[in-house]
């Protein structure tokens, strides 16, 4: 069974939907019991980093969601403010501390000379295939005007083009997130969820 | 490289989708749930969904029908229509919006777009600007009696850091007679925002024209999939000529 964690910070329909489509068993859930249960962990979310983190960390999630998965080795995946939240801080307005699971930061996207948000379907450049293959290169889903900085080059798992090298997707051992929305993205993002789970 | 978006816009009356002229005489063009069932198969890129009258007759969106539009969609979809609350909001986001579109309580009150992009993040909400040309001036059409020119509007909202804006022109609604070129030109030039320029889309000619006349970066239609053969996908294949970056 795959745990979406519910912590009040917006779309997790979209990600049940997607996975139902996909045939695979999952709960919208913040209950501690099942998220220990669950053989996967999923974070969505969207909105601001601070109260992302003041979210989990008023239902104890931050500590629960790290035992399960850098002690416990949980699979996980992270989407999009579930991704950035991994990092050790966010930086608007002031530094703010994450879950800390990857090194580096998340940052505002400034200094381009394109539009912000960097919002629409952009390709993306991969550069560990583990979940990706048949669908390098492919345009996904992105909303967002701060991007994760890992300190770490070796944890990018693809990269997308927007003025800037944007990190598209991170892989860390059992860890792997996307900053854009594979539940949003049509056919392409299908094939990455499927990828994702038939892959161990 | 970024796409450039087609989308196609959903109005609703509270029954069914209609397709007005000049925001008037709404004429019923079908089934919402169907639509955006077939927009789906086709691989649009994105979806805007109004409820064009909810404001008007002081009523909420039906939250069923519309969940039953985006349990359709495997591609991001935005609602729009009588949203003046956070709670409104969640509700929307709840059910698997994406982004919200608001118009009537952004032209009452600024302070709420405010509020409701600190708590949800300026990427989820979206302002509908419909703009009618009156004399020589730009201004913001609303039934409220509120005065207002395009530029002030716009600065308020720029204020507030908005995350897109949906640019209607009333005057080309419905009409098909090509894009108001001169205002989504102008608008482009004073917000860095991303933008969906909407309204006097009726051939190809006009898209081409739209995207390599301005900076606009997304185009939203509706008349054109109602009243003609044409899909989004033969609109891209026309930018596709004019080499403008489509997600084919």
């Amino acid at each position: 069974m795959v745990a979406i964690i519910d912590y009040g910070m917006g779309n997790v329909a979209s990600v049940q939907k997607a996975l139902n489509f996909l045939k695979i068993e999952s709960a919208i859930t913040s209950d501690p019991e099942l998220i220990e249960k669950s053989d996967v962990i999923i974070l969505p979310g969207v909105g601001s980093f601070l109260q992302g983190m003041k979210n989990l960390k008023s239902k104890g999630l931050d500590v629960l969601l790290t035992d399960q998965v850098l002690n416990k080795k949980k699979k996980f995946l992270g989407i999009c403010l579930g991704m950035q939240l991994l990092a050790e801080a966010g930086t608007e307005p002031n530094d703010n501390p994450g879950l800390g699971w990857i090194k580096g930061k998340v940052k505002k996207i400034e200094n381009i000379p394109f539009r912000i948000p960097h919002m629409g379907w952009n390709n993306i450049n991969v550069k560990i295939d583990k979940y990706y293959s048949q669908i390098n290169e492919k345009d996904f889903y992105f909303i967002h005007s701060y991007h994760f900085v890992p300190s770490n080059s070796e944890v990018i798992a693809a990269t997308t083009n927007y003025g800037i090298e944007i990190v598209a997707s991170i892989q860390q051992d059992n860890i792997f997130a996307t900053q854009f929305h594979p539940e949003k993205s049509q056919e392409a993002g299908l094939t990455l969820l499927r990828n994702f789970f038939n892959n161990a | 490289m970024l796409k450039i978006r087609v989308i196609p816009i959903l109005t609703f009356n509270g029954f069914g989708l209609v397709k007005t002229k000049k925001f008037s005489t709404p004429r019923m063009v079908g089934n919402p749930v169907q639509a955006a069932r077939v927009y789906n198969s086709r691989g649009v890129d994105e979806l805007v969904f109004l409820d064009i009258f909810a404001s008007e007759q002081k009523r909420k969106i039906n939250l069923k029908m519309v969940g039953e539009v985006i349990k359709e969609c495997y591609m991001p979809v935005a609602i729009g229509g009588g949203i003046e609350t956070i709670d409104d909001i969640n509700d929307l986001l709840k059910i698997g919006a994406d982004k919200v579109v608001i118009k009537t309580k952004a032209l009452k009150d600024a302070a709420f777009i405010k509020q409701a992009v600190a708590f949800f993040g300026s990427q989820c909400i979206t302002i509908a600007v419909d703009v009618e040309r009156r004399n020589e001036n730009y201004m913001i059409h609303n039934k409220l009696g509120i005065e207002r020119s395009l530029k002030e509007f716009v600065s308020q909202m720029e204020d507030c850091d908005v995350g897109e804006y949906v640019l209607t022109s009333v005057d080309r609604d419905g009409m098909m007679s090509g894009f108001d070129i001169e205002l989504v030109d102008r608008f482009m030039n004073t917000t860095n925002k991303p933008v969906i320029a909407v309204a006097g889309g009726g051939d190809m000619t006009h898209y081409g024209e739209l995207f390599t006349k301005t900076k606009v970066e997304a185009v939203g239609s509706a008349s054109i999939f109602h009243f003609t053969q044409y899909t989004p996908m033969d609109i891209k294949k026309e930018l596709l000529t004019h080499q403008v970056p489509v997600r084919i």
